[in-house]
């Protein structure tokens, strides 16, 4: 399986094409992406402040979707968290999938997606809104 | 060794790292002590904060060494 893991305060980049060398291997791409909606706990809001310890993070992702690949096997994984601002609409994650097959691959991203939320240290640090956003308060 | 707090634990400490020296034995119950000595108010929140040394989650019998790098890890909201 070829994984990518990126955390990233820029925009989540459009969808990336798996390398080259698992074409034809490749039958089944999925993908979930994580947007920010416009409320949080009841109440309107402009945006979200992710914050991540990273370099936990990056590992924690890695033991999750090696230990999730041995049992539900894709061919290509690719794990993209965005922290820092995020407005209403944007995406705060994208995981995509490839496998042989559709099953591997909706397994792992429902798998994935329920531990990121349990494990990895990535954190909603506080919600803006709308006067907030355009002028963030510091941290 | 280094302590790194993070989300709404650096709004409880008022910082995002501090330095703490552990005396025998160095485990996490010494470093709650420390911890508590200088953060009440984080003391109380110890029974949702996990343990992370060196990138790893660590258990409630973990050692740390001066060079460690620990940090509490409060329940995550990623995604």
């Amino acid at each position: 399986m070829q994984l990518e893991i990126e955390i990233t305060t820029q925009p989540i980049a459009p969808r990336r094409e798996p390398p080259e060398e698992t074409r034809g291997r490749i039958g089944a791409r999925a993908e979930f992406a994580g947007l920010v909606r416009a409320e949080e706990s009841g109440r309107p809001i402009a945006a979200l402040e992710y914050e991540a310890y990273q370099p936990m993070a990056e590992r924690v992702i890695q033991q999750i979707v090696e230990d999730i690949n041995r049992r539900h096997p894709c061919e290509w994984v690719r794990v993209i968290h965005r922290v820092g601002v995020i407005s209403v609409g944007e995406a705060a994650i994208v995981v995509e999938a490839g496998a042989r097959h559709r099953a591997e691959a909706f397994a792992l991203l429902t798998e994935f997606t329920d531990r990121l939320k349990q494990d990895v240290p990535i954190w909603k640090r506080r919600t803006l809104n709308r006067d907030e956003l355009r002028n963030p308060p510091t941290p | 060794m280094r302590v790194l707090f993070f989300a709404h634990l650096k709004d409880v400490t008022g910082c995002a790292e501090i330095g703490v020296e552990l005396g025998p034995p160095a485990d996490a119950d010494e470093l709650w002590r420390k911890l508590a000595d200088r953060f009440p108010a984080l003391a109380r929140l110890r029974g949702s904060i996990r343990l992370a040394r060196n990138c790893e989650y660590v258990g409630p019998d973990a050692r740390f060494a001066d060079a460690d790098e620990v940090a509490l890890i409060p329940p995550v909201s990623g995604g």
